[in-house]
């Protein structure tokens, strides 16, 4: 159970280290990933169908997701369409663009197909225990992802990307295009949500094209667990460290809902509510926190 | 401006003129409209099984094969289409595709097809007759045999099932696992999903309070058997399947259901009834209850792996086994 929580929180991590850039780097909520997620999925077990390379197969599903993201960054910035609005633009045309890369299906199995994950099986076992051959294959995955991110950030491009969440007349005035910038960024972010839904793919056995429902609010709720794990950090490695921390945790509440759940008579189909509530308590305990600064404050000034 | 309303009447004057062109190809073959929920192994067979059995009536059909992928709302829409095409005859296969065409088609026969429980879904009034225009086949499942046939290879106390909440056939049938396991003296463990992504959590979150799973013919949850099957065989614990058509590719225990081709040509049969002027109304629902329509599939390479012993009557009564990696049809 414990290793099941954590693969699964590390896959989808790397979602939600994708959804931190948008929602929290960049301040663009974006909804793309509701079909981004299966995009990579289908790219993925649609190449591997085909017999290219799978670390290509990765690559082309990482690809296929910084257009999927680019395409809501142009709708946004050269059609004046709310962010919102053209994220949801997006993941509605992919859903029948995902349709068409799986065959015409929205289902197609993964049979017998060296993925991934047999290939790090086969090499691994032996040297770990079976158990855990995923696990540490996913923890050096999510951190190397982890660390180049943490590398981009530090980079001029990186860091002029944070300041645009932050102030963006200021990026503007240092006389950089806030529009480019968006592109990059959301780009980036869809591209590691795609990664995650290739990840996911060969992890489950199947490429699904309902694979994202609702992705991006257990992303939301991950980001927002991880931040609240540590009090106010600026430091990038910190902040993405959170983020993959959040997943891990959101993924184990989930799980205990559905192992525990039946002794306090909730069934399964309760997890969405339960989804919502938790953010909208994240969202009451964050305010209730600056309150009390306020407060504070008011205090101190007397 | 005024270029533009000369260039919309132009446009609108062509349209009209065309209007009557377009509308006057009377079909010369009989066009049937077909819908399913979602492409999967069985669905797919019901669809082939029909148009086989039309070919082998000889009956001169066109065919506008339709898929909702599994979105409701696709459905309604598809039932459009086939209304403005005016098509002689429409068939749904799974609940929700049958459920949209009942809903919006006027004056045109509907045949249902892998249709649970066709009562419960509103398609019509009761199983021995048919309603105002629609009748068809029930793929309802013999679970309680299914189960006791499960009990004589494995002793089960505790039986889990996993299902669609969002699929009412599989809701209906969750209704009849419960039942049956309460008339059989075994613990009932119950979980459910919302989407294929969901299924693997699932298992994972019951495998350890159960001794055997049983899947219904549930969409959702047969697309993702291979999560399934995977943690199953883990945790060593047996599946008993009613789908045999997914059965032969992942590791199934055993799979007892019908042979959903068979159940397109008992569909097929129905549709050229219907075409031939019997009114659906007089029809009752059709079950697939013959012994030739049924499919037991015993996978005795699982049956090893997990350290059970398959008694010698059941493997003779199945007529597909799967054995050394081998899968052997008995006909």
């Amino acid at each position: 159970m414990i290793e099941g929580i954590l693969v699964e929180g590390l896959i989808y991590g790397i979602m939600v280290l994708g959804v931190f850039i948008t929602f929290r780097v960049l301040d663009f909520p974006d909804l793309t990933v509701d079909g981004s997620f299966p995009l990579g999925a289908a790219l993925m077990v649609q190449c591997m169908l085909l017999g290219v390379n799978n670390w290509l197969a990765l690559l082309v599903a990482f690809a296929g997701g910084v257009l999927a993201g680019m395409v809501t960054a142009l709708i946004h910035n050269h059609l004046k369409v709310p962010n919102l609005l053209a994220g949801i633009l997006t993941m509605t045309m992919l859903y029948s663009i995902n349709i068409r890369i799986l065959g015409n299906r929205a289902n197609v199995p993964i049979l017998n197909q060296e993925t991934i994950l047999t290939q790090i099986t086969d090499r691994l076992t032996g040297i770990v225990p079976d158990d855990y051959i995923l696990l540490v294959f996913f923890v050096v995955v999510a951190i190397v992802v982890k660390v180049l991110l943490d590398l981009f950030f530090r980079t001029d491009l990186g860091m002029t990307l944070g300041a645009l969440g932050n102030n963006e007349q200021m990026v503007i005035s240092q006389g950089v295009n806030p529009k480019t910038l968006k592109t990059i960024g959301v780009g980036l972010s869809n591209g590691l949500v795609a990664l995650s839904g290739a990840f996911a793919a060969q992890y489950l056995g199947f490429a699904d094209v309902g694979l994202g429902q609702g992705i991006i609010i257990s992303g939301l709720a991950s980001v927002m667990i991880g931040e609240f794990l540590v009090m106010k950090s600026n430091r990038i490695g910190v902040l993405t460290f959170c983020a993959l921390m959040g997943s891990i945790l959101f993924h184990g509440v989930m799980y205990v809902g559905r192992y525990y759940g039946y002794l306090i008579k909730m069934t399964p189909n309760d997890l969405n509510l339960i989804k919502g509530v938790l953010i909208i308590l994240l969202l009451v305990i964050s305010q209730s926190k600056k309150l009390k600064k306020f407060a504070l404050k008011a205090m101190v000034q007397k | 401006m005024r270029k533009r309303i000369g260039l919309l009447l132009t446009f609108l004057a062509v349209l009209v003129i065309s209007a009557p062109v377009l509308a006057a190809n009377p079909p010369k073959r009989v066009l049937i409209g077909i819908s399913k929920i979602v492409a999967h192994p069985a669905l797919d067979a019901v669809e082939k099984g029909i148009q086989d059995e039309l070919a082998a009536e000889k009956i001169n059909a066109q065919y506008d094969l339709q898929n909702a992928n599994g979105d409701i709302s696709t459905a309604s829409s598809i039932a459009n289409k086939f209304q403005s095409e005016r098509v002689n005859l429409a068939v749904g296969i799974a609940t929700p595709t049958s459920q949209a065409l009942a809903n919006t088609l006027k004056g045109i026969p509907i045949v249902f097809s892998a249709v649970t429980d066709p009562v419960k879904a509103g398609l019509v009034p009761s199983l021995r007759q048919g309603g105002k225009s629609v009748t068809g086949v029930s793929d309802m499942t013999p679970v309680k045999q299914q189960i006791q046939l499960l009990l004589r290879i494995k002793k089960v106390k505790r039986l889990g099932h996993i299902y669609t909440s969002s699929e009412e056939n599989a809701v209906v049938l969750a209704g009849i696992v419960k039942q049956a396991c309460k008339e059989l003296g075994i613990e009932y463990v119950e979980t459910t999903v919302s989407k294929s992504a969901e299924v693997k959590q699932a298992v994972q979150a019951i495998i350890h309070r159960v001794d055997a799973l049983y899947i219904s013919t549930d969409n959702t949850v047969v697309s993702a058997l291979s999560a399934v099957a995977d943690v199953a065989m883990k945790n060593r614990v047996p599946i008993m399947s009613a789908d045999p058509s997914s059965a032969e590719t992942y590791p199934v225990l055993a799979a007892w259901g019908f042979d959903y081709y068979k159940m397109g040509r008992a569909t097929g049969r129905l549709v050229a009834e219907i075409l031939r002027g019997k009114k659906p109304a007089q029809i009752p629902t059709r079950f697939m209850t013959k012994t030739s329509d049924i499919d037991l599939l015993i996978n005795l390479d699982v049956a090893r792996k997990l350290g059970l012993t398959v008694p010698k009557d059941i493997v003779k009564s199945a007529n597909q086994l799967v054995e050394n990696g081998k899968l052997i049809k008995k006909k």
